[in-house]
């Protein structure tokens, strides 16, 4: 059997541990604008191949695209990218609200592409200059909530938020929200984290009191909160970034976290990823092209060529995180035993019953109470 | 009137003091160090009073208004919590510092023959990243770390003991971080200080601990009044300690600052506790230099 090179993916949502400070430095950083001159005046839209500028300033999550895309990316158009990273949805957010301008392409997560069109911080998608999507995106992934006439937003991958846990190191087989809850508070107190993320942690909590993952209603957030607040003394920590070598490692035994990570984990430890009966949340990642761009082009160009099948496999060999073609594209190009990965791709029932994130701000000020109030408990 | 008038204006005494003896330049060579105090502390604060007053509109925006909402969701017991909170854990950092840093400071002073070599010992660290030296506690504090596995072996330490991800490790943390900016004032001080006048003391009577306390302490204290103002100021702002060594479980003034930056994405609420955090400490450190000047003038 070939052994699935898991290691070669980091954390997609962090590589800085301190990115509360990242994000307040980089708002405090001002316009960040490309070195280059803007190039060669953009040709009109509809013609087959629009001629794209001679660089792209892609604005993502760290590791998060394959090396061998990039080459292949600027061999085919002779543009060359420039990449900066950031390490949450918040910190781009962050640096876009701080001034920050000149980026062309950025990948935040369904919710955040809701905050930043309504912020005015994107521009719309020119659907003509996107053959390969229109032809290979999976119809579930048009019109999603966040972005229901697909005018900001493309979707790059997609992934769910459950639990991973050691199976040679918890006795009990799991598969429930409320399982996890009792495990840690029962015998595997003090051996437990949860991600540092307000919406994740609140929201699993709602499904598994039957509620919905975007929840507003002060009752059932209050009764979130209270199991919460029974939750907290028994967790070792609430870390997004440093979870999946703790499993690893054995000094936490399970852990709220994404799918990506348990993948992970169970690559290297006898190890289970576990969407939860009773839900959860389904996220989207999805490119956005920013205002203050300067190579709008190249940016819709680098969408288009990465949803040609054998390249989008390219970027799916890499993230190990389920891609938004349609599947029988996939087959013959992407190796067989990452498309037959429920990590990698959770089947369609169990992603029927999951929720992207679509916060509402009085639900986002009531969570932030309640996190606040967990985080001093 | 037949006395010439004094060659001098009369000043106040404090003028006087400050302007003796040296060579007088244009108060214009000020400027610089004002513009610079100007632009990047003041109106950076009154920025962050404006913020502070703004209103928030949806998810992340605020509009510039005269909104005083902020300040009474601040009057929240949870928000007094973490308040109280970060001052024991900064009251607790000082004391520490002190108590572990003054008899050191002391040793290199009075009796180390390699004075530089101690000194480097206490600075190198400081050299390297806060972020790397944080992450070291990691690996020490970790209950595989060897050292821990002997303490435990030996019988030191319960078996369980396990300190990494609670408050104690941030307490641990944030001593050993803080700690140099205690031993060099008091260092400073009592380098400076005239030993003779301890052995006088001595000779006239003094039993040690009596000239130490009549001698020795008058003469540190400023140099631990500064460093105790070193150590306190930053650790109400703490961030990093709670983050890494506390597993981000216990939450203190900075990081709840950080929060309504970061994913909370609500700088108006940010900005209030920031700007009311920074008020307090100002009135405390004002109270505190008061006391303090009293006690260098009336002695302890």
């Amino acid at each position: 059997m070939k052994e699935i090179p898991w290691e070669k993916r980091y954390d997609r949502k962090g590589f800085v541990a301190i990115s509360g400070m990242a994000a307040f430095l980089a708002a405090c950083g001002g316009s960040t604008t490309a070195e280059e001159e803007p190039a060669a005046p953009a040709t009109t839209a509809g013609a087959a191949k629009p001629e794209v500028e001679d660089t792209l300033f892609y604005y993502n999550w760290a590791a998060y695209v394959n090396d061998e895309t990039y080459k292949r990316f600027e061999e085919e158009f002779g543009a060359k990218v420039k990449k900066d990273f950031y390490a949450s949805n918040e910190d781009l957010l962050a640096k876009m609200q701080g001034g920050a301008r000149g980026y062309d392409l950025v990948v935040p997560t369904g919710y955040m592409i809701q905050i930043m069109a309504d912020e005015g911080f994107l521009t719309e998608i020119d659907w003509s200059q996107l053959p390969n999507v229109e032809k290979n995106l999976d119809s579930k992934f048009r019109g999603l909530p966040y972005d229901p006439d697909d005018k900001w937003s493309v979707p790059k991958d997609w992934g769910t938020t459950g639990y991973v846990y050691r199976t040679d190191l918890v006795k009990e087989r799991p598969t429930t929200w409320r399982e996890f809850f009792d495990l840690t508070k029962g015998p595997y107190s003090g051996k437990v984290t949860v991600l540092d993320g307000i919406p994740e942690l609140v929201g699993s909590t709602l499904v598994m009191l039957g509620y919905s993952f975007n929840s507003d209603d002060e009752g059932e957030l209050e009764e979130a909160k209270q199991e919460l607040l029974a939750l907290k003394p028994h967790l070792l920590a609430i870390t997004s970034t440093e979870y999946k070598q703790m499993v690893i490692d054995g000094k936490a035994v399970m852990a709220l976290g994404w799918n990506g990570d348990g993948a992970a984990v169970a690559a290297e430890k006898p190890a289970e990823y576990v969407v939860a009966e009773e839900g959860g949340e389904f996220w989207v990642d999805a490119y956005a092209i920013p205002t203050g761009n300067e190579h709008p082009n190249a940016a819709h160009a680098w969408i288009n060529f990465v949803y040609d099948p054998e390249v989008n496999a390219l970027e799916t060999s890499y993230t190990f995180y389920g891609s938004p073609l349609k599947r029988e594209l996939l087959d013959g190009v992407l190796d067989p035993e990452i498309l037959s990965n429920t990590d990698v791709f959770p089947e369609p029932e169990t992603v029927a019953n999951l929720e992207p994130n679509s916060v509402s701000p009085k639900g986002t000020e009531l969570r932030d109470r309640i996190w606040t109030e967990f985080k001093a408990a | 009137m037949a006395v010439a008038a004094p060659r001098f204006p009369a000043r106040r005494r404090g003028a006087i003091r400050a302007g003796a003896g040296g060579p007088r330049y244009p108060g214009w060579l000020a400027l610089p160090a004002l513009g610079y105090y100007g632009l990047f502390f003041l109106a950076p604060l009154a920025l962050m009073g404006a913020v502070a007053l703004s209103e928030r509109v949806g998810h992340v925006d605020f509009v510039y208004a005269l909104n005083f909402e902020n300040f009474k969701v601040l009057w929240d017991p949870l928000y007094g919590e973490i308040f109280l909170r970060t001052l024991r854990l900064a009251l607790f950092g000082t004391v520490a510092a002190l108590f572990v840093g003054f008899p050191l400071a002391y040793y290199i002073a009075r009796y180390a023959k390699r004075k530089t070599l101690l000194l480097m010992l206490v600075v190198v660290p400081f050299w390297t990243s806060f972020l790397i030296r944080t992450y070291s506690w990691l690996i020490i504090l970790d209950p595989d770390f060897p050292v821990l596995r002997a303490l435990k072996w030996i019988g030191v330490i319960a078996d369980d003991f396990s300190v990494l991800y609670t408050p104690t490790a941030v307490y641990i943390g944030v001593v050993y971080t803080y700690l140099p900016l205690m031993v060099l004032p008091v260092y400073a001080a009592l380098e400076r200080m005239d030993w003779s006048l301890v052995e006088a003391a001595e000779d006239l009577g003094d039993p040690p601990p009596r000239a130490f306390r009549r001698i020795t302490l008058p003469l540190a204290m400023p140099g631990v009044l500064a460093g105790s103002l070193l150590v306190f100021i930053p650790l109400m702002g703490e961030y990093l300690n709670p983050v890494i060594l506390g597993g981000d479980k216990t939450i203190y003034a900075g990081n709840l600052i950080g929060l309504q930056f970061g994913s909370s994405r609500n700088w108006p609420f940010g900005a209030t506790i920031a700007v009311v955090l920074i008020a307090v400490m100002t009135l405390a450190v004002l109270a505190y230099a008061r006391l303090a000047r009293r006690e260098e003038q009336y002695g302890g």
